[in-house]
Parts: structure tokens; C-alpha cells; sequence
């Protein structure tokens, strides 16, 4: 339709554009163009060139924090997506199952501090509940100072965020199994396929775009990571849990480099946009035409 | 499938359940332990309950004033992206005017703009116009963050109403901003409720920009503020798992009252954006 007035459009538009012209898209710009700055906050900014992104990509710390959140996505894949399906799959051939979904849905709206809050003491040496069950069935050899060793840290973090967004994919997974056709189950099992053939064979097939949005979902989410990050351990110990949101906000706020942390932001996030492309055009190219 | 496979399904599912929720059974009984029950014996269950500690927590605490802030700031938030998106999503959708491809592949570029992209300069915008402290600082961007997606699913629904619906309202002689008032306003109402939600969640929980543009305690929100909590009550294990318990078991309570609306608008915000 042709709108009645263009003031009338006007009043209908602008306000959203305006508040996200001002807190996103402008700042946006603004990121990449300090990103080519050296500039601590006050002084006068100087031009830097590429400066701040050959010393980024020379940063080492930096550059592992790529490693590390490559770990993290790889160890959610798992105990986020691939757990979400396989308790979908076992949920929804459950007839009574609403305290399951209910249940295991619970973490997901939480706030991630409270979380992390909340698994810092599960975690704590002292008083912290996950020692104290092993102690308490004969595996004190097992126990930990889970976040404070190198070698324990940055998968007590997957465990946790696995304990908050597998409910999430499950719920995802379960409403794609729910809209399948029947008569395809039914034909199925009346070919005398056993439960497990037909989630495989035919039930995960057919959701399989559910999962490659599932995945991506994982992956974007994954590289964004900070809170559970930021409260658990704050990168460390010796930087092992490092992530690229916790090491930009250090670099800009408490080192005061704004700079450098834009280029940092604005690598950070062509790393993420790229990911995002290929995986789609991946998925597109491989993708089996499934009608239902 | 056989009685027994189903049972075995039910009983491997049910321990993993009991066992994810064994955290959170964990945090709200220890609130009734004391300091020194906790550390010496952290399993067992406490001897007596005794609610003190909560209304402690809540006044001293400050918890109070945080979930105020929260209150506010969550409320505000949700009720301007409700209105300017839906108002802007019916533009979108239904009016062709001049200009407005480039006013969608605008809000589409904010669909995949992850928040490290802009949080920095965002910042400095906020100090340079004196917002850092103030509410403003945290309503402003968790609107702004909210609204591509917002519109984008309204600009969805609305496209699959008919279009006949629009053009009897026009012929009948009504302009497009009564037509958004007292036809689509109403008719909108499931998709207005999804965003709702997503969008009330996300500023109920958000963090990274709290953190860093919020340092009054009197105007942190929850997460912030129990952050600050944490830190002051550090040893104080009691206070803390009863901050923990307060925060939590409202949400829980609303979740499972709204179940299947916060669990539908929680996975269709996060696919479909």
C-alpha cells in the first residue's frame, strides 16, 4: 500500500531507527574507525594506520584466546547440542514427560551471573558441593580446585554452560521432532524399524535443519561468551579460560587502550560474521533436500 | 517400544534431571545452614528453617534495590521495544515508501551484529553525553539491541496476514497510524508477546553493559549487583546462597507458571533471529 502521509510514516519509523541508529549502528562505525587510532581515552587520538591490527595478530594472548574459545564451542557442541537432541530424542518418545521439559528448561532464563555465582561455589574447595560428593563416595583422588588449575579450568566452564543450555536445545529439538508428520513415523515403524533406527535413520535426518541453525546458534553464541567467563575466572589461570569478549574488555578498561581494543573488536567480530557465512554456505551446498 | 526400554528412558532421563537439578536444591537449603554447618558438612540438610537470613539479605543486603532497579529498567526497556518496533515493523511490512529496502537492510545488519562490534565507542558515546550511571545507560542499548530482532519477527507475522484486512481499513477512510492503533496493535498480540519475553529476559539478565557503564550501587540491576553482593559476602556463605535462592525462585516460580510461552518465546526468538 501507499503509505496515507509521509509524515505518518515518519512517526512510524523513526523511533526505532533512531535508538538503533544511535546505540548500535552509529557506535559500530565509530568502533571500526577508532580501530585505526592510538588513543587512551583522553588525550588526543593519533592515527595508527594498521598498526593495531598487526600487533593484534602478533598478540599472543590474544591469539590464544581464539584456541580457547575454539575449545569451548567444540566442548558445547557436545554437551549443548548434541546432549539437547539426544534427551529430545528421549523425551519425546516418553508420553509423560512435561517435568522433564519443564525441568531441565529451568537454567536457561536464570541470569548467567547467578549462575556463575552459583557454580562458583559448587566448584569452591572448601565448601563447594562437587568435592564433597567426591569425597563422599571414595573419589577424593578426583577432587580439585576446579577453577584455579590450568588443567581443570576452562572445562569446568563447557561443564556449566552444558548444565544451562542443554534444556534449551533439547526444547529446540523436541518442538522440530513434535512437527513431524505421523504418518511417516507410523509407515516407519510399521516397516519395523526399532525406536533407535527411527531417530536416526529417519527423525534426526529430518530435522536436519534444525540442527544446523542449533549448531550455528552454538558457535555465534559461543564466540560472544563473557559472563560465565568473566565470573568464574576471569581468564585465568595464566589466561588459560582467556576468551576474546574478557581479554577486549581488560585491554579497553582497565588498560585504557581503545584503540587497540577496537581492532581486537572488530577482529573478533569479521571472525565471527565469517564463520557465520561459510557454515551456511557449507550447509546449503551439503544439504539433503528432505520434504515433509 | 517395549514397557521396559521406556521405563529404563525414564529412569536415565529422570537421574539426569534430579542430577541438574541438584544444584539448585543444593543453594536454596543451604541458606537455612549456618557459615559453619556449610563449610564443615556441605551435603547434608539443615537442621532448622529459619527465614531470617532472607529478610537480612533482601534490606541489608541491598538486594531490594537491585531488583528494583532491575524492575525498572526491564519494564522500560520491554515497553519501547514493543511500541517502536511494532510501529515500525507495520511501516516495514505493509507501506512501500521511498527508502524503505535500505530501512530493512539496515535493521538486518543488526541481526548479526554480535554486541563486541559496538560496545566500545557505545561506551564513550555514553561518557561523552554524561549517561554512564544513570538508567538511561542500560534502557537505551538493551533497546536498541532488542529491536532488530523485535521487528524483524513482527515484520513476519504481519506479512502473513492478508493484505485485504489493511486495504478495507484504508477504504473505510482510516490513515495508517489509526490503521496501526486499532487494527494491528490488536491482531499482533502473539508476536508482541514473544518479544516480550525474549526481550524482558535479556534485559532482566544482561551483564556485559551493566557492568561496565553501572558503578553506583544504587542503581545496579540483579546481576550486577549480586556480583557486588558476592564479593562483600564472600565468606559469608549463608547470606549468599540466600541472595542466590531470592533471585532465583521468583524466575522459577514465573517459568513454570508460563511454561510453555517463555520456553516458545525463548527458542523462536533465538532460531528465527
Amino acid at each position: 500500500m501507499k503509505p496515507t502521509s509521509r509524515l505518518g510514516v515518519f512517526i512510524l519509523v523513526a523511533p526505532a531507527a533512531l535508538i538503533y541508529g544511535f546505540a548500535v549502528l552509529l557506535p559500530f562505525f565509530g568502533t571500526i574507525g577508532l580501530s585505526f587510532l592510538r588513543w587512551d581515552g583522553y588525550a588526543s587520538p593519533t592515527w595508527a594506520g594498521f598498526g593495531n591490527y598487526t600487533r593484534a595478530l602478533s598478540d599472543v594472548i590474544f591469539r590464544s584466546t581464539f584456541a580457547h574459545v575454539g575449545i569451548y564451542i567444540v566442548a558445547t557442541l557436545i554437551v549443548e547440542v548434541l546432549l539437547g537432541l539426544l534427551l529430545a530424542g528421549f523425551v519425546s518418545s516418553l508420553r509423560r514427560s512435561a517435568f522433564y521439559r519443564v525441568a531441565l528448561f529451568i537454567p536457561v532464563m536464570l541470569p548467567m551471573v547467578v549462575i556463575a555465582v552459583l557454580w562458583q561455589a559448587i566448584y569452591n574447595s572448601d565448601y563447594g558441593i562437587l568435592n564433597a560428593i567426591l569425597g563422599s563416595i571414595g573419589l577424593g583422588q578426583w577432587q580439585h580446585i576446579w577453577l584455579g588449575e590450568t588443567r581443570t579450568a576452562l572445562l569446568s566452564i563447557c561443564l556449566v554452560s552444558g548444565w544451562v543450555f542443554s534444556g534449551f536445545y533439547m526444547a529446540i529439538f523436541s518442538a522440530a521432532l513434535n512437527r513431524l508428520p505421523n504418518d511417516v513415523i507410523e509407515s516407519a515403524r510399521l516397516d519395523g524399524s526399532g525406536e533407535l533406527k527411527l531417530f536416526t535413520k529417519i527423525k534426526v535426518p529430518m530435522i536436519r535443519q534444525v540442527t544446523s541453525i542449533a549448531i550455528l546458534i552454538c558457535i555465534t553464541g559461543g564466540l560472544q561468551g563473557f559472563d560465565l567467563f568473566y565470573v568464574l575466572t576471569n581468564g585465568g589461570p595464566y589466561h588459560t579460560t582467556e576468551v576474546p569478549t574478557t581479554f577486549m574488555v581488560k585491554t579497553v578498561f582497565r588498560d585504557g587502550e581503545f584503540g587497540y581494543g577496537s581492532a581486537l573488536a572488530v577482529i573478533v567480530s569479521i571472525v565471527g560474521l565469517l564463520t557465520a557465512y561459510l557454515f551456511n554456505t557449507w550447509q546449503k551446498r551439503t544439504r539433503i533436500e528432505v520434504e515433509y | 517400544m517395549s514397557a521396559l526400554i521406556r521405563r529404563l528412558v525414564h529412569l536415565c532421563v529422570g537421574i539426569y534431571a534430579l542430577m541438574s537439578l541438584l544444584p539448585l536444591f543444593w543453594m536454596f537449603y543451604s541458606s537455612f545452614k549456618t557459615n559453619a554447618q556449610i563449610a564443615q558438612d556441605p551435603l547434608t540438610l539443615p537442621t532448622h528453617i529459619d527465614f531470617t537470613v532472607f529478610r537480612e539479605a533482601w534490606a541489608v543486603g541491598g538486594l531490594g534495590q537491585y531488583a528494583i532497579n532491575s524492575g525498572i529498567v526491564t519494564g522500560t526497556t520491554t515497553l519501547i521495544v514493543l511500541l517502536t518496533s511494532a510501529m515500525a515493523g507495520f511501516a516495514i511490512s505493509r507501506l512501500r515508501f521511498r527508502g524503505s529496502k535500505a530501512i530493512i537492510l539496515m535493521f538486518t545488519l543488526g541481526l548479526l551484529l554480535p554486541i563486541q562490534s559496538y560496545f566500545i565507542m557505545q561506551n564513550q558515546e555514553f561518557e561523552w553525553l554524561n549517561l554512564k550511571d544513570t538508567r538511561w545507560a542500560l534502557i537505551i542499548p538493551y533497546a536498541a539491541m532488542g529491536i532488530p530482532l523485535a521487528i524483524w519477527l513482527i515484520k513476519t507475522y504481519v506479512d502473513s496476514l492478508p493484505k485485504e484486512l489493511f486495504e478495507a481499513a484504508r477504504i473505510d477512510g482510516s490513515t495508517d497510524l489509526q490503521t496501526f492503533r486499532f487494527l494491528m496493535l490488536p491482531i499482533i498480540r502473539p508476536a508482541l508477546v514473544t518479544v516480550g519475553i525474549f526481550t524482558a529476559l535479556g534485559a532482566w539478565n544482561e551483564f556485559l553493559l551493566a557492568l561496565l557503564y553501572i558503578q553506583d550501587e544504587s542503581l545496579k540491576t540483579i546481576p550486577t549487583g549480586l556480583l557486588s553482593f558476592s564479593s562483600k559476602y564472600a565468606t559469608d556463605y549463608r547470606m549468599l546462597f540466600a541472595a542466590l535462592t531470592m533471585v532465583t525462585v521468583p524466575m522459577i516460580a514465573l517459568y513454570v507458571a508460563f511454561n510453555k510461552q517463555i520456553v516458545a518465546g525463548l527458542t523462536q526468538g533465538a532460531v528465527k533471529g
